[in-house]
């Protein structure tokens, strides 16, 4: 193995996982603000590719002007499932955790089976845009445009979502909510608001993750299963409810899979993940920057 | 009598159950079971496989004039003029449910055959459970060699196998090489099911035989969100022919990825897959031209046998896509099936299984290039001859064998 493909593998994890952690970050988000796991996370992404997609193919749009609309519609959405769904699954009497569960899990199923059934299960790609099929190469390393841009945006995302979070009343609202919900509302702050805008938020996240994919992945509507499931990871990894967390757990579930396929047959690429999960939960079980 | 509400309930019960024995007298039914992938990874599949056989069954429900097997008239005549009926099932590419499904199939739907299933290691387990029932399976599409070599007296299989299809492929090579051109070292790059293990093991063993040097063996986990280590790999080992088994989302990832990391391929020689999938080519037919792919289809027949573009037709129809080696596969299994039915004169597993073992079809009455239909004693047809296609300027031509070939190889692959 020469140090070139070395430099390339951990280049192409680094980027990757950097995608990783902005598909996360929303999950995160939702989690720690009202200790819901968004089972339809990996739906949410679905969506946002097809809305690309479909952007580009009526109005030739490019994905990176689409990326703020996608997001934003994506805002919308997530807002509204909280507000029509999941609004009303945390009011459950009894069997809290079993609602919550099924009520996105069974949004999940819906979204997918709506998308089969309206977009049809053929798998659609973007066949030309900006980015795609663009490659820069650094002394024998390539780095594909299309990925680099998503990791700059991902930077950038967690970046604005530091600076919401921590300079903004609304971001203040969200941490103050998300440490006490029943005392916030003593001051005035109305909860539902701040949650949808929590959901909105996460889902936008994802939506801008889903655009850059777009670009240089397939769209179909099970393409979201495999993403969601290392998103859990990420999340579990970084730590639940920790946005931070998504974005470093994002960027080691990237390095530990293109070390682990430089060391195993490529098949076995995502034992290393799932050991260095299993490693965090019996050493630190809320995650590496977890805070419960 | 008082009319209680139990008795009520009783005789609904009962009319209930008589109801569709009843209906099924007034016209008279053969429901086979058909079971694809309609939902989860691959529902494109199943979702184009339905419109493949709803066309199979058409033409032998209504009186078309095509010199195929029960095209002419209405129905199975040897069973009354009875209706083909086809149970569609889901099994979401997974063997555990193409189990539970099949046995939904045979107990509730009480089909007397089932076709399918597109992946091989699905077609493991429903062949398992339609032999336990004593009902006969058709392996319309499936391509590993292991299938047929379990010793199964209910399994089917009339279309050629990977180890059929790979010999073809070394066959291709071997010619390569008489003319003087530099065919050394092979990359293998296949997905970690029955479907890859059991190609690129046909493969490899060719490839030993015949002095080919296996430079890179890769085996990934289908339906990876990257391939990038992997591509890498192969791009180390820079093969002299590029040979993948993939399904289509793999396929579509794999030739985006080799472009990003700026891997072009000297050949590709595809095992099918995804790379007969019309999906690969709107996605990135720009980077595949020259591609070759084996099959055991092909438009071109067409030219030779005019039904075969009328019927090609009816599916584009329905489907608003051409026939590619699954659907046409898909299309002559419901055929075939309820041919040997019809001979039968019976819905009983064992009568069907009889006939079925004493098929002996010409080619020419269907649409793939075969020479002709008859079941060894494992159920496997030896009489397919597989075509290799290449993908040339937006369409696929045959390149070989020689018989059937229109048109010369490009080889090596045209490099833009």
């Amino acid at each position: 193995m020469t140090a070139e493909t070395i430099i390339q593998s951990l280049a192409s994890g680094l980027l990757m996982g950097l995608l990783y952690g902005l598909i996360a970050v929303g999950l995160a988000l939702i989690f720690g603000l009202m200790d819901v796991v968004n089972f339809a996370h990996g739906e949410f992404l679905m969506s946002a590719m097809y809305a690309t997609f479909f952007l580009f193919a009526f109005f030739s749009l490019d994905p990176l002007l689409s990326a703020p609309l996608v997001a934003a519609a994506l805002f919308i959405f997530g807002a509204l499932v909280y507000l029509f769904v999941v609004r009303f699954a945390v009011r459950a009497k009894a069997n809290t955790g079993m609602v919550q569960i099924f009520s996105t899990f069974g949004l999940a199923i819906m979204m997918r089976g709506l998308a089969q059934f309206f977009f049809t299960p053929d798998y659609r790609s973007i066949s030309h845009s900006w980015l795609g099929g663009k490659t820069i190469s650094v002394a024998g390393i390539f780095l594909p445009e299309p990925q680099l841009v998503g990791a700059l945006v991902a930077i950038a995302a967690f970046i604005g979502l530091y600076f919401f979070i921590h300079r903004t009343d609304f971001g203040r609202a969200l941490e103050a909510t998300r440490e006490d919900a029943g005392a916030v509302a003593l001051v005035g702050i109305d909860k539902n608001r701040v949650f949808a805008l929590g959901w909105g938020l996460g889902a936008g996240l994802v939506g801008l993750a889903g655009a850059i994919m777009a670009v240089f992945f397939y769209i179909y509507p099970d393409v979201g299963a495999s993403f969601a499931l290392i998103a859990y990871v990420t999340v579990a990894l970084g730590g639940f409810g920790s946005v931070f967390g998504a974005f470093a757990g994002g960027i080691i579930v990237g390095l530990v899979e293109a070390t682990t396929a430089m060391i195993l047959p490529p098949s076995l690429k995502s034992v290393g993940v799932y050991a260095v999960y299993l490693l965090v939960v019996f050493i630190r079980p809320r995650g590496l920057f977890g805070s419960m | 009598m008082k009319i209680s509400r139990r008795n009520v309930l009783l005789g609904a019960t009962a009319a209930a159950a008589l109801g569709p024995i009843a209906s099924r007298a007034d016209t008279p039914e053969v429901a086979i079971g058909v079971i694809y992938p309609l939902s989860g990874s691959s529902a494109q599949i199943g979702v184009d496989a339905q419109k493949a056989f709803e066309t199979a069954a058409e033409i032998i429900n209504k009186d078309y004039d095509f010199k195929l097997p029960l095209a002419k008239g209405e129905g199975l005549p040897e069973l009354g003029g009875a209706k083909v009926k086809l149970v569609f099932a889901d099994h979401q590419a997974d063997p555990q449910k193409g189990r539970a499904e099949t046995e939904r199939l045979i107990t509730q739907e009480k089909v007397c055959a089932v076709v399918g299933t597109y992946q091989s290691a699905v077609a493991v387990t429903v062949s398992q459970t339609c032999e336990r029932y004593q009902i006969p399976f058709l392996s319309a599409d499936n391509s590993s060699p292991s299938l047929h070599r379990r010793g199964l007296k209910y399994y089917f299989r009339a279309s050629p196998h990977d180890e059929m299809f790979s010999k073809a492929m070394f066959d291709f090579f071997d010619a390569r090489r008489k003319k003087g051109q530099k065919i050394e070292t092979l990359s293998l790059f296949h997905e970690d099911t029955i479907f890859g293990t059991d190609s690129a093991n046909a493969q490899t063993k060719l490839a030993n035989e015949r002095g080919y040097k296996i430079v890179s063996d890769i085996k990934y986990r289908a339906n990876s969100p990257s391939l990038t280590a992997e591509v890498q790999q192969l791009k180390a080992a820079d093969a002299d022919v590029l040979m993948p088994s993939s399904y289509t989302t793999d396929a579509i990832l794999l030739v985006k990825t080799m472009a990003e990391l700026g891997y072009k391929p000297k050949n590709i020689m595809a095992q099918d897959a995804g790379f007969s999938e019309k999906a690969l080519y709107d996605a990135v037919g720009d980077k595949l031209e020259g591609v070759i792919s084996r099959g055991s289809f092909s438009l071109d027949l067409a030219e030779k046998r005019p039904m075969v573009g009328l019927i090609n037709q009816m599916y584009k129809a329905k489907s608003g896509k051409d026939f590619n080696d699954y659907t046409s596969r898909q299309f002559m299994g419901l055929i075939l099936m309820a041919e040997a039915i019809n001979r039968a004169k019976s819905t009983d597993g064992d009568k069907i299984r009889e006939a079925m073992v004493a098929t002996d079809m010409p080619g020419d009455v269907t649409i793939m290039p075969w020479k002709r239909v008859k079941y060894d004693e494992m159920g496997q047809n030896n009489d397919a001859d597989p075509v290799l296609l290449q993908y040339l300027s937006g369409k696929f031509v045959t390149i070989a064998p020689e018989d059937v070939a229109v048109s010369e190889a490009i080889w090596p692959m045209p490099s833009k």
